[in-house]
């Protein structure tokens, strides 16, 4: 993890055009971005997809980036990526329905997945059940690291509705995981 | 995953509830987090991160390419290059000019410095269209084994396969 002034000179160079401080800033956020997109969508191809729309959207405004925490700055592309998404999404709603279903249809556990599978599978299908702007609280919190204040304020919302959700979210994961 | 916490819950769910209940609701949260991070998300593909950076690469030269658009202008220099040669060998050795390498290597598909490391497949037929040029040099100056016509055939018969395989694309 790049931090401080390693970040700093990183984004730099991509202000600068240089193809290898952006390549560095996908090898730092690539991994967090991708669990981000895939923990929303469940599904890997897509994530693929959002993840490179991403960066390639960082390219065109990283000169808009007037500093402050670059990790905020990111997300809420991506956040707003998610939500372009989303509102495609609701213009494919029959062809997505019927992934949903087959996705809510696997069985938890499915013994052709080893222990990590199962975990992951049954982890994703519990997100399902939370609400769309819940469960994008919690990802948003737990891959940007952003802390709550940033996270509010990148949400537009107030700090104590922000951290409310949060918490009857995750407990209500938690509830289903253990279920 | 890294997880800082750069909150102290306890003392933000303290502006909105008594301190028991903050302290309560603080540990929910990251007994919460704790099943996310037990649960990783799968990693992206190593292609995919290298796709990615190719796509920024291109969008900083100003390119915009996919692999459609890729191996269709691969495919015409191909062919444009196999219709020059063809021309070029046909004629008599005394009209033929010095050959050119800057006509040889398709500079109109890719304009990077370092070709090998941008894309395999420009890089395999660039190196394709080296071998091609040196013996196409090799039969200007009267070298190697072979400088019959059938040797002017041969090099023909190789442009045309190299063609061939870019149009499959």
């Amino acid at each position: 993890m790049a931090e401080g002034a390693e970040l700093t000179r990183v984004i730099e160079g991509c202000k600068s055009g240089n193809a290898d401080s952006f390549a560095q800033i996908v090898d730092i956020y690539a991994a967090r971005c991708y669990g981000y997109f895939y923990r929303l969508t469940g599904d890997r191809n897509l994530s693929e997809e959002l993840l490179s729309e991403l960066f390639v959207k960082l390219v065109e405004k990283i000169g808009s980036y007037k500093g402050g925490a670059f990790e905020s700055w990111l997300f809420r592309i991506a956040a707003n990526i998610f939500h372009d998404h989303l509102r495609a999404r609701q213009r494919r709603k029959k062809l997505l329905d019927a992934k949903r279903t087959e996705l809510e249809a696997a069985p938890t556990g499915s013994p052709r997945c080893d222990d990590k599978d199962d975990k992951l599978d049954r982890l994703q299908i519990q997100l399902n059940r939370l609400d769309d702007d819940t469960r994008e609280l919690i990802m948003l919190r737990f891959y940007s690291e952003l802390s709550f204040k940033e996270i509010a304020k990148l949400r537009s919302e107030p700090l104590g509705t922000a951290l409310s959700k949060l918490h009857r979210g995750l407990r209500k994961l938690r509830e289903l995981m253990e279920g | 995953m890294k997880n800082p916490d750069p909150d102290n819950l306890k003392e933000l769910f303290e502006r909105f509830m008594p301190p028991s209940d903050a302290e309560t609701a603080a540990g929910e949260v990251h007994a919460g987090e704790d099943v996310l991070r037990d649960h990783p998300a799968p990693q992206p593909r190593p292609e995919i991160i290298v796709g990615i950076k190719l796509q920024i690469n291109d969008k900083l030269a100003g390119r915009h390419r996919t692999s459609h658009s890729l191996y269709r202008i691969a495919a015409a220099a191909a062919a444009v290059i196999v219709v020059a040669l063809i021309g070029y060998l046909g004629r008599a050795p005394q009209s033929r000019s010095n050959l050119s390498r800057a006509a040889l290597i398709p500079t109109a598909i890719w304009e990077s410095d370092d070709i090998a490391s941008d894309d395999f497949d420009i890089a395999y037929f660039a190196s394709e269209i080296q071998q091609i040029e040196a013996q196409v040099r090799a039969l200007e100056a009267g070298e190697g084994e072979n400088t019959g016509a059938g040797a002017l055939d041969e090099v023909e018969m190789e442009l045309m396969q190299i063609n061939a395989e870019f149009w499959k694309e």
